[in-house]
């Protein structure tokens, strides 16, 4: 490019500055901010005083911030697999040529349109006892017998098992989609040597469309573990982190703690936590996906 | 086999649907009837009262409009802005680029949850909470926006850019006229995936937002359903008030945003 070194600058400062200056307002600078809230009693109203590593040394030995991380984690060993296999299973459904085949496609993707308030009260009401879309579903069907109910949102484990279930039927659509067109992508050639080999579907299943989808799957698998792990509205809406607490995940204790309890300095410490873990995350997931390309070299 | 096929796939379909329509019917029932099996849900008597009072009652179409409104907002926003430093990064030559493509790079490291704490200190000391402008400008700070817009501008070859400044082209007509129309469906992947994460947008609002004449969606909802607790259905014809909008959008752009969708994939 022919430009004064100097004017090319100040140009790509120009393009970059509108983006820049809100990043660094409200990204990098609270990021920075932060740190300093960690080693303060800050209320909703003010700055109160300097504690030191107070924060830090409360926050490790608060059994309530350990159980929440633990209960994000439940949450994502629980809709990460499940996530992909039902993504896959769908996006095989949508795959098959069919008259409902559009219909499919419309349908599975439907319910990741909708806000996570409408999900979350819907979710709410389908898991109610007695009217609720779930229990009169399996009343009808005879699976549960006319005089009894299911509890399921309150009791421990099938909490899990509603907040789980809704998700995945929120959520599944834009898995599903980058599934189908991962499958989309494989050339016909391919399948019909297949074929012609006299390779049955599940042959073809097995040895040929899972493998295609390895890429897209590590993609998935990690972006479905760091957001399942900042769960926060669904369960706040359904359980409210309940029943006692033994469903709240660390985000709605981090709003507890600063917003209920007055307690930003504290809170800000507990969202470094989050912060290391989901780095933690990241890394971990970058060097097996780098791992395993080297293996296949 | 082909039919275990067909109907396993027809229950799935049913089963995702089911929701919804259950979601319908129960919002046109009569309030205060009896209940007792999945049956009389789905009978007479129907009626279309509690539409006309929650709209006339309740400040819902208002929150509507400022889901919208603030969707729109930082859809277009982020999409510019974004557009912006991914071509500057992608295609300008200039003096602390690694350092700034690094700055970036950091940015995907940080969830917003893990600094919505400070963000809410930031905010109040700026005077932004409870505001448009505090829904929408903190929400333009997109790295993730910006490294794929780049990923997908790398991708136009350099000749032609020369072409148009041997034409006498400055580099906002090679931005305007070159590389925006020619990554026009990366750029409406963006903004599809954008809009629909800002209609979501949950954490911050419900911190920032007191006034309940700014309140979007997933926080006006939360507000009305903690007054019903007699019956199922003003919290039905709540939640299919709050989607009718959204789902015409998905009806009239499905073609769009099922491409955006995987077009995503192959980037991220």
């Amino acid at each position: 490019m022919k430009m004064s070194k100097l004017k090319a600058d100040a140009q790509a400062l120009l393009f970059l500055l509108p983006f820049l200056a809100v990043y660094i307002v409200f990204t990098i600078w609270p990021m920075i901010k932060g740190v300093e809230m960690t080693f303060y009693k800050w209320t909703l109203i003010k700055k109160m005083k300097y504690v030191g590593w107070d924060n830090y040394q409360r926050m490790f030995h608060d059994q309530e911030v350990w159980a929440a991380i633990w209960h994000s984690a439940i949450f994502v060993i629980l809709t990460t697999p499940t996530m992909l296999v039902l993504a896959i299973a769908l996006a095989l459904i949508a795959n098959r040529q069919s008259r409902l085949q559009k219909l499919y496609r419309s349908v599975f993707f439907l319910p990741s349109v909708l806000s996570v308030a409408v999900a979350s009260y819907l979710g709410l009401f389908i898991f109610q006892p007695y009217n609720g879309f779930v229990n009169t579903l399996l009343h009808l069907i005879g699976l549960l017998p006319g005089h009894q109910e299911i509890f399921w949102l309150t009791e421990t484990t099938l909490s899990w098992i509603a907040l789980t279930l809704i998700t995945l039927w929120w959520t599944v659509g834009f898995n599903f989609i980058l599934y189908l067109s991962a499958m989309q992508d494989i050339p016909d050639e391919i399948k019909e040597a297949a074929r012609l080999d006299g390779a049955t579907d599940s042959v073809l299943f097995w040895k040929i469309v899972l493998p295609h989808l390895g890429p897209i799957t590590k993609t998935i698998t990690m972006l479905q573990i760091i957001s399942s792990f900042k769960v926060f509205m669904q369960i706040y809406i359904i359980t409210g982190g309940g029943p006692l607490d033994k469903t709240r995940p660390i985000i709605q204790l981090i709003y507890q703690t600063g917003f209920r309890k007055n307690d930003l300095g504290y809170a800000a410490t507990m969202s470094y936590l989050l912060f290391v873990i989901l780095l933690i995350l990241s890394a971990l997931q970058y060097w097996m996906n780098n791992r395993k390309g080297a293996d296949a070299r | 086999m082909k039919w275990v096929y067909r109907i396993v796939s027809l229950i799935a379909g049913l089963l995702f649907i089911a929701p919804l329509v259950w979601m319908l019917v129960v919002s046109i029932k009569k309030e205060g009837m009896k209940i007792v099996t999945l049956v009389d849900w789905f009978t007479p008597p129907y009626s279309f009262a509690v539409y006309h009072e929650i709209l006339s009652g309740t400040k819902l179409t208002n929150w509507t409009f400022n889901s919208f409104f603030v969707a729109f907002c930082v859809t277009i926003l982020t999409v510019v802005f974004a557009a912006m430093a991914g071509f500057v990064l992608s295609k300008l030559p200039f003096r602390y680029k690694t350092v700034m493509f690094f700055l970036v790079l950091s940015g995907l490291l940080i969830p917003g949850e893990a600094v919505i704490i400070p963000l809410y200190q930031v905010a109040k000391d700026m005077g932004l909470l409870n505001s448009y402008q505090g829904l929408i400008i903190p929400a333009l700070a997109s790295p993730v926006a910006v490294l794929v817009l780049k990923s997908f501008f790398d991708g136009v070859p350099n000749d032609l850019l020369e072409s148009v400044q041997i034409d006498g082209g400055g580099t906002w007509r090679i931005f305007t006229q070159i590389m925006l129309p020619l990554n026009r469906p990366a750029l409406a992947s963006m903004a599809i995936l954008t809009f629909i994460g800002s209609w979501n947008n949950f954490l911050w609002p419900f911190l920032s937002i007191t006034n309940d004449n700014l309140f979007t969606l997933p926080m006006g909802i939360p507000t009305l359903m903690s007054q019903y607790s007699e019956d199922y259905v003003k919290p039905m014809v709540v939640n299919t008030l709050a989607s009718i909008p959204i789902i015409v959008l998905f009806i009239i752009f499905e073609r769009q945003i099922v491409k955006g969708v995987s077009l995503s994939g192959i980037k991220g």
